[in-house]
């Protein structure tokens, strides 16, 4: 990895420190300093922010309206909004699909979904998950069956995350009741708004429905919303998850979360002692902070090898292990050490400009996420699947 | 003061009945939509058990039940995630009027506690420093009183202006110079903060003279050792639930649970749950005995078990995959009252705290 990259992304870094500052409207920035539930028009703002900073598809190929962004800047960038508690980077559109649709997709689909792709005018969601096919995605069992010039597609999507605001959902079907499970997947683009679709919200332990059920019944999809062949979803599918599993957010999670930590330690007394200067507390922040180190080291480690082209494929999961775990312990030791107000729980005042009923004004926030992201050693492939693709792919276990 | 097995057996039958026909998973939905956070139909039904009267001596037609008695009801109150204030009010609030209270103060109020009419509680915790009672006015705030939103009174911990003492006070949830913030915890039930401005308050004066310092260090030892056996419930039902998942949920053509890094941790989860039982009885063992040796146990105890469970909870989740944050499944409802069990009485890093200074003090 050449200095050069080095410090490109250390350009980056400080754009995006800058943005934050100057540019991100103070409502939005107070919203996301206190971690509050976002409307898909705070969403959705926040995305045509970064389009115009040219960043919302800035790893893309320049040709297709990106930057090229090597994967440094991408982990840079990403990293480095996670840090400043910015609102996630919708990854449906801008991540997952739009790069399918590059690589595999016809010019006219490129046409049609590039553009709406980049500047979020569409929102899209992620037709994979189903009931009987979470961890084993292959064994889904949607159907899509050819009817001349297009699909009837019937079955049920479970986990989708926004499909309420979706106008699209890039789905994982079944074209063929014969194949081995994963020779008879193909992927396919279906409108939100056509007949037969039903979206039902799943409520989580935060007291929200970011997720939900889509059904499926007898929705007529046209035949030109393929992408690529029949059959050969699975191998789609398998680009895209490698792109899901980048996970460079995690880190700069990581780091904020333990920030926020500290900070509370500093400010709250406990018998008149500083909580940070508590001996069991002061250890068990020190263990986070070491952790926290080998962490950011492997990430760089592993992103380094992506650079260089010389990963072996476990790069990746080594650092949604190991972020994901750390974020949650610090999570569980940020939420004990906020006492009586990390029991404490308005949903109402994650709204609107309410305050929690006790604490920081960030509680409400903290505790959010908390509950969502007990789920981050589940969603986007569990710690349980992460372990077997090291397994398989770096100990030819 | 030894309660004998066949009450605690008829207590945990009756307790365990009553909730399977009264207060399943499903039945529970109507009960965390109401306002107040728990069922007044299920709070006179416990009354009519005798549940709020279990600590209540015999001639005033109580149980004068010991640890293991009240455990046996706390259990289900755990693993059937009860919203009723039995810790707060049956247990910690009629306990300590009972230590406390002169007998007139005692003669006043335990009818009303025996029969459901009166909800007293405890607001004991100072994290915002000390409550002052100077005579009869009560100056300072309490956070975080579980049911304080429906208590009637509260009896709380404050000290003397003048002498610095440990005192408890009686005071009205109506008295003026009491305003209450009310709110519910992340587990459906209801909390209050208090903030008292000179308000009028009654001082518990026991015959016995017991000092309020000594009653409140033991009614703390018993709220953390019911807590326990909460906690017991609760750890049992997550286990019970999980290894179930294990035999009929299937992917990769499987059942999950025929996945031997699952068995494992499944392993781990019952060793666990068998060590929280242990400790919970060594607990309830050690409230009834001398002063010096409980700390080491009921602290220790407490300490070991809220780590324990929370691996047990984080483990539960993990293996229901996106079920398990759901809050469709009682799976979610288990972690979220483990986190307010872990706040109340004492958090873990202060009982841990307490258990070395005991454990290493010879």
């Amino acid at each position: 990895m050449s200095e050069q990259l080095r410090a490109r992304a250390e350009t980056l870094r400080q754009e995006v420190r800058d943005f934050y500052a100057t540019v991100m409207p103070a409502e939005l920035r107070d919203k996301a300093h206190r971690h509050q539930v976002l409307s898909k028009e705070d969403y959705v703002g926040w995305m045509h922010l970064l389009d115009k900073q040219g960043w919302s598809v800035a790893h893309w190929p320049e040709a297709l309206g990106g930057k090229g962004w090597s994967p440094l800047e991408r982990f840079a960038f990403e990293d480095e909004l996670a840090r400043l508690g910015c609102p996630w980077v919708i990854p449906f559109g801008v991540k997952y699909v739009g790069p399918v649709i590059y690589a595999f997709g016809t010019d006219a689909q490129k046409q049609r979904f590039l553009p709406g792709i980049k500047t979020t005018e569409e929102f899209w969601a992620q037709g994979y998950s189903e009931p009987g096919a979470g961890s084993d995605l292959a064994g889904l069992r949607t159907m899509a069956l050819k009817d001349g010039d297009h699909y009837v597609v019937n079955g049920q999507k479970v986990w989708t995350t926004y499909a309420q605001w979706a106008d699209w959902l890039f789905c994982l079907v079944r074209t063929d009741r014969d194949d081995k499970p994963q020779t008879g997947i193909s992927f396919l683009l279906i409108d939100m708004k056509s007949p037969g679709v039903t979206v039902k919200p799943i409520r989580t332990m935060d007291g929200f429905a970011h997720v939900n059920e889509v059904w499926l019944e007898d929705v007529k999809v046209p035949a030109e919303n393929l992408i690529g062949e029949e059959g050969k979803g699975w191998t789609y599918a398998k680009f895209l998850l490698k792109n899901e599993r980048t996970a460079g957010a995690i880190v700069g999670w990581a780091w904020h979360v333990l920030d926020r930590l500290k900070k509370h330690a500093r400010e709250t007394r406990v018998n008149g002692v500083a909580l940070i200067d508590q001996p069991l507390m002061r250890n068990r922040i020190g263990e986070y902070e070491l952790r926290f180190m080998a962490l950011e080291l492997a990430a760089y480690q592993a992103v380094t090898a992506m650079v260089d082209g010389t990963e072996n494929g476990s790069e990746a999961s080594l650092i949604k292990l190991r972020g994901t775990e750390l974020y949650q312990e610090v999570m569980e030791t940020l939420v004990e050490a906020l006492g009586h107000a990390g029991v404490a729980f308005d949903t109402e005042a994650l709204h609107s400009a309410g305050l929690p009923p006790l604490g920081p004004d960030d509680t409400g926030g903290i505790l959010k996420d908390h509950f969502y992201n007990r789920a981050a050693t589940i969603f986007g492939g569990s710690s349980e699947i992460q372990r077997n693709i090291v397994a398989k792919v770096v100990l030819g276990l | 003061m030894t309660t004998d097995l066949e009450t605690i057996g008829m207590l945990r039958d009756s307790a365990a009945r009553y909730a399977d026909d009264n207060y399943s998973f499903h039945q529970r939905w109507a009960v965390l939509e109401q306002p107040e956070g728990y069922s007044r139909q299920a709070w006179s039904d416990f009354a009519e058990f005798g549940f709020l009267a279990l600590r209540l001596p015999e001639d005033d037609g109580g149980l004068d039940a010991d640890a293991v008695a009240i455990g046996a009801v706390m259990e289900i109150a755990g693993s059937r995630l009860l919203m009723e204030p039995l810790l707060a009010s049956a247990i910690v609030g009629t306990g300590l009027l009972l230590k406390q209270g002169s007998a007139a103060q005692k003669a006043a109020l335990l009818p009303a506690l025996a029969d459901g009419s009166l909800v007293l509680v405890l607001a004991d915790d100072d994290e915002a420093g000390p409550c002052v009672i100077d005579g009869n006015r009560i100056t300072g705030a309490k956070l975080g009183v579980l049911h304080g939103d429906i208590a009637g009174k509260f009896l709380v911990s404050a000290i003397d202006a003048a002498s610095g003492a440990a005192v408890v006070a009686l005071v009205d949830a109506d008295a003026a110079g009491l305003s209450r913030h009310n709110y519910k915890l992340v587990d459906g039930r209801g909390a209050a903060t208090l903030r008292l401005d000179g308000a009028v308050a009654e001082r518990l004066q026991p015959e016995s003279g017991q000092p309020a310092a000594a009653a409140l260090a033991d009614i703390r030892d018993e709220a953390t050792v019911a807590l326990c056996a909460e906690t017991l419930g609760i750890v049992r039902s997550l286990v019970h639930t999980t290894n179930e998942y294990l035999k009929v949920r299937k992917q990769f053509g499987k059942f999950i649970g025929s996945n031997q890094a699952l068995q494992h941790r499944m392993v781990d989860c019952l060793l666990l749950q068998e060590e929280v039982r242990a400790l919970t009885a060594a607990a309830q063992q050690a409230l009834a005995g001398p002063a010096e040796g409980r700390v080491r146990i009921v602290s220790g105890a407490r300490a070991y078990i809220v780590t324990a469970a929370r691996q047990v909870a984080n483990e539960a989740i993990q293996m229901h995959g996106g079920v398990g944050v759901t809050d469709e499944v009682d799976v979610s409802h288990y972690f979220r009252r483990l986190m307010v069990i872990a706040a109340l009485f004492g958090n873990r890093d202060a009982h841990f705290a307490r258990f070395v200074d005991a454990a290493l003090t010879a």
